[in-house]
């Protein structure tokens, strides 16, 4: 039996590689969908640590536990200790710091009497680990014992502790209400001044009480509080901060540590921001795995649909055989095992292929930049999970399965070799149950519902819920159904031709058109493959681009320039809140940062902005900005933004269609009247004014300084007035509506306002202060955008601001859902071009070599081989060529209709420009060429069968 | 060359290359076929009669030797020449089942014409061929809906329909019974009669000697003398 199988295999080899290529692409395909999800859910989860980490500065991924001592008891304590010790098997992660910090706060007297001999409040503590986490400033680390040779306790302090409570090494201080057995007091000693490291998490237990604290080491805290103490004083507090290692997360993870952190706060841990992270990155793996897997529906279905015809092709073609099998003697099983084992062995060898492909596969899903573009270099790393192996399997059942499938159902239709019976003019299954219909009418139905229901769908979005998959499926099943209508118009079409030319057809052409109405169904198959192709990567190649440009020109309008940099300026803030709390006056002064400097980091020009309206810093201070229209306007809260306008022409740029006139036009107005104002359209319809009003405008500024350990603010005021020049909807970084969520979750859309004046009058009213501005920077052509970062990182710059578009472009393209549609969108279109030049190609070979005797007779009439070639020129015009017009008409229609919706899907909740539509021009001709590569592979094929077709062998075969 | 011989062979071979070796189908064939009239071809299988066949009806080339059709060397003739030739001058009924699948009894019997450059008529020329084969009311039929007699009779009537002056026939009868095949020969017989057609027909079929007008029999690729 295996023996045969060999045989047969060999025999139809073309076949078979079609078969095995089919195969090879169906297992790669499945299998690389999941590898890929599952690294790129690890990168997701990691990044939204990563991003939060870097937003806050505190370690994200932490739990942290607080529990009391009773008196008399450790139980709470010892309960909790437990509880910590366990967090990392319960959660299943990798710990990175579990610090524990014990404190008792204690009345302590000064004993040296340096200054007063009053009782304070401090605590003695210890700090688990601390040693590798501080830096000393002075003095020592306390020892390992942690007992002075006089028998006192050692302890070190921080350097905010030595300056607020005036404390020195060296200094004794005496516990007042824990007493020796001496009847003395039991006596601290400060060992040394400490610094904790920097940007060290370690730090970031999150407490108050850190600063208040005499730290010794653990075993001298426990002895002395955990002991066999007496007295009150082991009552303290303990405070557990867990600390795990979120670059070793898997996304695999997530629902268990939902599950265990679950558990972990009913015994009161806390653990907000583990919870919000996974939670935000559940609710984004579901909406990106919905995505991608409706995404990568067509492409599945059209590599089975290539493997069912390919199979039925194959038993067509052996149909004689078996029937000579079968006459002597071999059951149907027999036959039917023959199958099996021959798709077994296809399937093993798809398998053996498939699975290294797929892993390629992952590799140029994970670096798809754009589509069609393989930018992004970065590994992704595979892993072999079930899901994984449930893929293969799968896709080892299907493939098995089609391919046996037609010896069991004795096969129907084939797209060549279907029997000249009266079955030929029969209409397909699908054009009497009006499939093409079916599909349009559904396509069309949820295009309708969408394009009614777009602010729906926007808000769906914002909220994070996924996208409806309907959306996707309308727009598949409209191009479907488009395809199927085209077939069935197309007999009519070739029909329409004949007959407009009837009298004229030269009798090649003739025989053509009499062949495409004959037979023109069993080619349905094959031109909807090729329909399918060529509208689908239209419409991907769209869809990919359309989401990407638009998130890349949103991020380039709104972030407005190259690099924005806003230096924290220092001031005499403290000094001049000093002198008012004297009743004296002292102006307020900046020292302005050298702008200068960082012409040599590449910048190539920069403008100075001074920006009001923003939100407050961490520290307090703010600028912030109001207007109002003199005649009535009511005060309302703006962005204020002063500007140089030739300076600021050069470096900003804005697209024509976003205001009425051209830019420049804008910045010449405001250039001419050094009282100009440019305000926002929404500015004009809230206050109602008109082009020439006066506008009273004020720029507030505050300050804060931290005078005598108290947070003090200095505000200052200016206030300003201008007349209205112009009117504008858009401006370089002004985002006209900011959408944010109120308290229940719904969306909530605020208005911004935006009024633009000149530099001039602003440091005119500044007077002798010079107000701190922003530096909006052009980078040369080939500068390093990094590196004004790097600078102000090393050389320890504090920013307020900082914008860098290069990396925030960046950030789209690895954006998951973004990079993710780009990579399968890109993938499904590279497969399904394979799938169709080989289906074309097999399509042809089979087509032409079952019509050989056809071709030897006309031969035999005298006709020419460019004759001959003529007429199949012009089939393969009547099928393929009209098919691909077919297929860039239905694409480009459902781009149009479609991809606005689409996009919607994608755009971020900071969408400002309105949404385009962008096809690329190499896209499309990539695509073209693509297909007209198939064609003229196709057209060499024909000649060489032309050429090489004998009219005596042809005729003879006949004669079998 | 008689005046009334329409194809003359001189000398033909062929030669045909088989793994190992030469194959000599043909071997020094003379002969002259006269203009309008059923000539019969006869000889066991494998004598040699299609592949003679085939090089008078210009299908294929000779080895060596000449072939002569109304005077004209078409040794000298390109292959578009010989093409030109056999669509319009010649009709062609292959053993096998020759029409074309796609196209329907009047559509494969009007191609001929089509192929022939013939305009003016069509239709009549198409109803009157068919008339003759006894199918004058099936125009409408594919090919697939008739009997292999009636596709035969089909393939006769394409063979005539744009008058060619030479109709080569391999085995015509070959797929049908004695009585239907001795009404293609009668037809034969008629069709030189009333139209002037030069007929070679092969056949191994005995009972059919008697229609032709002169009989050359083949043995293992040499003509038997009479």
């Amino acid at each position: 039996m295996l023996g045969i199988m060999f045989q047969k295999v060999l025999s139809k080899k073309w076949m078979f590689l079609c078969l095995l290529l089919g195969s090879v692409l169906l297992v790669a395909t499945l299998v690389s969908f999941p590898m890929y999800q599952s690294a790129v859910f690890d990168r997701l989860l990691r990044d939204e640590f990563h991003t939060d980490y870097a937003e806050s500065g505190v370690w994200p991924a932490a739990l942290k536990l607080e529990a009391e001592s009773q008196f008399m008891s450790h139980d709470p304590i010892l309960k909790a200790e437990e509880i910590m010790a366990g967090v990392s098997d319960t959660l299943g992660v990798e710990t990175k710091e579990n610090i524990q910090f014990y404190y008792s706060e204690q009345p302590v007297r000064l004993n040296s009497g340096r200054t007063d001999a009053r009782t304070h409040n401090m605590s003695v503590a210890f700090l688990s680990d601390l040693t590798e986490h501080v830096t000393m400033l002075s003095g020592e680390m306390y020892s390992e014992s942690g007992i002075s040779p006089e028998g006192s306790l050692e302890v070190i302090i921080s350097q905010n502790m030595m300056v607020e409570r005036n404390l020195l090494t060296g200094d004794v201080l005496s516990l007042m209400a824990v007493r020796n057995g001496l009847n003395s007091y039991v006596t601290v000693t400060i060992k040394g001044i400490f610094k904790p490291n920097e940007n060290d998490p370690y730090w970031d237990i999150g407490t108050d009480e850190l600063s208040n604290a005499m730290l010794m080491p653990e075993t001298t805290f426990r002895n002395v509080f955990m002991g066999k103490a007496e007295g009150n004083y082991n009552v303290f507090n303990c405070i557990y901060a867990y600390q795990f290692e979120y670059e070793k997360l898997e996304a695999s993870q997530a629902s268990h540590i939902l599950e265990a952190l679950k558990t972990l706060e009913e015994e009161g841990c806390q653990g907000e921001t583990v919870r919000r992270l996974m939670e935000t990155f559940q609710t984004e793996k579901e909406l990106i795995s919905a995505t991608l897997f409706v995404l990568e529906m067509p492409v599945l279905a059209l590599l089975m649909a290539f493997l069912i015809m390919v199979s039925r092709q194959m038993y067509e073609l052996e149909k004689n055989e078996i029937s000579v099998i079968k006459s002597r003697g071999s059951s149907g099983s027999q036959i039917f095992r023959l199958y099996l084992y021959q798709s077994v062995f296809l399937t093993a060898s798809g398998v053996l292929f498939g699975f290294p492909l797929g892993i390629l596969f992952v590799q140029g899903l994970g670096s798809a930049s754009n589509f069609l573009e393989f930018g992004l270099h970065r590994n992704l790393e595979i892993k072999y999970s079930l899901t994984v192996w449930m893929y293969l399997a799968a896709a080892a059942v299907i493939t098995v399965f089609i391919m046996t499938f037609p010896a069991i159902q004795h096969s129907r239709v084939s797209i060549v070799n279907l029997k000249q019976n009266r079955a030929v003019r029969k209409r397909s299954w699908w054009e009497r149950f009006f499939l093409d219909f079916v599909c349009l009418a559904v396509g069309i139905y949820g295009y309708y519902n969408y394009s009614h229901n777009q602010t729906a769908l926007e808000e769906n979005v914002l909220t994070g819920r996924a996208i409806d998959p309907l959306l996707y499926v309308s727009s598949a099943l409209f191009i479907v159904g488009l395809g199927l209508l085209f077939l069935r118009l197309q007999p009519l079409i070739v029909k329409l031709i004949y007959i407009l030319g009837q009298r004229f057809w030269h009798p090649a052409s003739h025989a053509s058109f009499i062949e495409s109405q004959r037979n023109g169904r069993k080619q349905q198959f094959i031109m909807l493959f090729l329909i399918l192709t060529v509208s689908l990567g239209i419409f991907y190649a769209t869809t990919a681009r359309t989401i990407l440009q638009n998130a890349q020109n949103n991020i380039a309008y709104l972030d407005g320039v190259d690099v924005i940099v806003k230096e924290n300026w220092e001031n005499n803030a403290a000094a001049v809140i000093n002198y008012k709390s004297h009743g004296m006056d002292l102006p307020l002064n900046y020292t302005e940062p050298d702008p200068l400097k960082y012409y040599s980091l590449g910048v190539k020009s920069y403008t100075k902005v001074f920006y009001g309206g923003g939100a407050a810093e961490e520290d307090g201070s703010r600028n912030s900005a109001y207007a109002q229209v003199e005649q009535g306007g009511e005060q309302i809260p703006v962005l204020l933004m002063g500007i140089h306008t030739r300076e600021f022409g050069e470096n900003t740029w804005i697209d024509r269609e976003l205001l009425e006139e051209h830019y420049y036009a804008y910045l010449n107005a405001l250039a001419d009247n050094q009282e100009g104002l440019l305000v926002s359209r929404n500015f004009q319809t809230q206050q109602g004014c008109e082009l020439g009003d006066k506008v009273k405008y004020v720029y507030e500024s505050t300050v804060t300084a931290v005078v005598g350990g108290e947070k003090c603010s200095l505000p200052n005021s200016y206030a300003m007035e201008g007349i209205i020049v112009g009117f504008v909807d858009y401006w370089p970084g002004y985002e006209p509506v900011s959408i944010s969520f109120d308290y229940s979750g719904e969306v909530y859309r605020q208005e911004n306002y935006l009024v633009v004046a000149n530099t001039a009058v602003f440091q005119e009213s500044f007077g002798s202060v010079r107000e701190p501005y922003e530096l909006w920077m052009t980078l040369d052509e080939n500068a390093d955008a990094g590196a004004v970062a790097d600078w102000i990182n090393e050389n320890h710059v504090s920013v307020r601001k900082y914008v860098n578009r290069e990396a925030d472009l960046r950030r789209a393209v690895e954006e998951p859902l973004l990079q993710g549609t780009n990579g399968v969108l890109t993938m499904s279109f590279l497969v399904m071009i394979l799938l169709c030049a080989v289906g074309y190609l097999i399509y042809w070979i089979m087509s032409i070599r079952s019509r050989e005797l056809a071709f030897g007779t006309l031969r035999a009439f005298g006709m020419h081989k460019g004759e001959l070639f003529h007429m199949l020129i012009l089939e393969q015009i009547f099928s393929g060529v009209l098919s691909i017009f077919a297929g860039i008409g239905i694409g480009k229609l459902t781009s149009w209709m479609f991809v606005p919706m689409l996009q919607i899907a994608y755009a971020a909740s900071d969408q400002v420009l309105p949404l385009r539509l962008y096809a690329h021009r190499e896209d499309m001709l990539r695509l073209y060429g693509a297909v007209a590569l198939v064609m003229a592979v196709c057209l060499i094929v024909l000649i060489l069968l032309v050429f090489k077709l004998n009219v005596t062998k042809a005729l003879k075969l006949g004669e079998e | 060359m008689g005046e009334e011989s329409m194809i003359r062979a001189q000398r033909v071979n062929r030669i045909f290359p088989v793994a190992g070796g030469r194959f000599q189908a043909l071997t020094d064939i003379s002969l002259d076929i006269p203009a309008g009239k059923l000539t019969i071809l006869r000889g066991r299988s494998g004598s040699g009669k299609t592949t003679l066949l085939n090089i008078l009806g210009v299908l294929d080339k000779a080895s060596s030797g000449s072939v002569f059709i109304n005077g004209q060397d078409v040794g000298k003739l390109s292959e578009h020449q010989r093409e030109n030739l056999r669509r319009k001058q010649m009709g062609f009924v292959f053993q096998s089942v020759s029409l074309l699948p796609a196209m329907n009894v009047f559509q494969n019997v009007e191609f001929t014409m089509r192929m022939a450059g013939i305009r003016s008529e069509r239709a009549e020329r198409v109803e009157e061929c068919l008339h003759m084969v006894g199918l004058g009311g099936r125009l409408k039929h594919m090919p697939f809906e008739l009997s292999g007699g009636e596709q035969q009779r089909v393939a006769i009537a394409r063979a005539m329909a744009h008058r060619p002056r030479i109709i080569f026939a391999d085995e015509p009868t070959a797929e049908l019974d004695s009585a239907m095949g001795a009404e293609v020969a009668r037809l034969f017989q008629e069709m030189c009669r009333k139209e002037g057609i030069t007929i070679v027909m092969t056949t191994h079929d005995v009972g059919l000697m008697g229609a032709g007008d002169m009989v050359i029999e083949l043995d293992s690729g040499r003509l038997k003398p009479a």
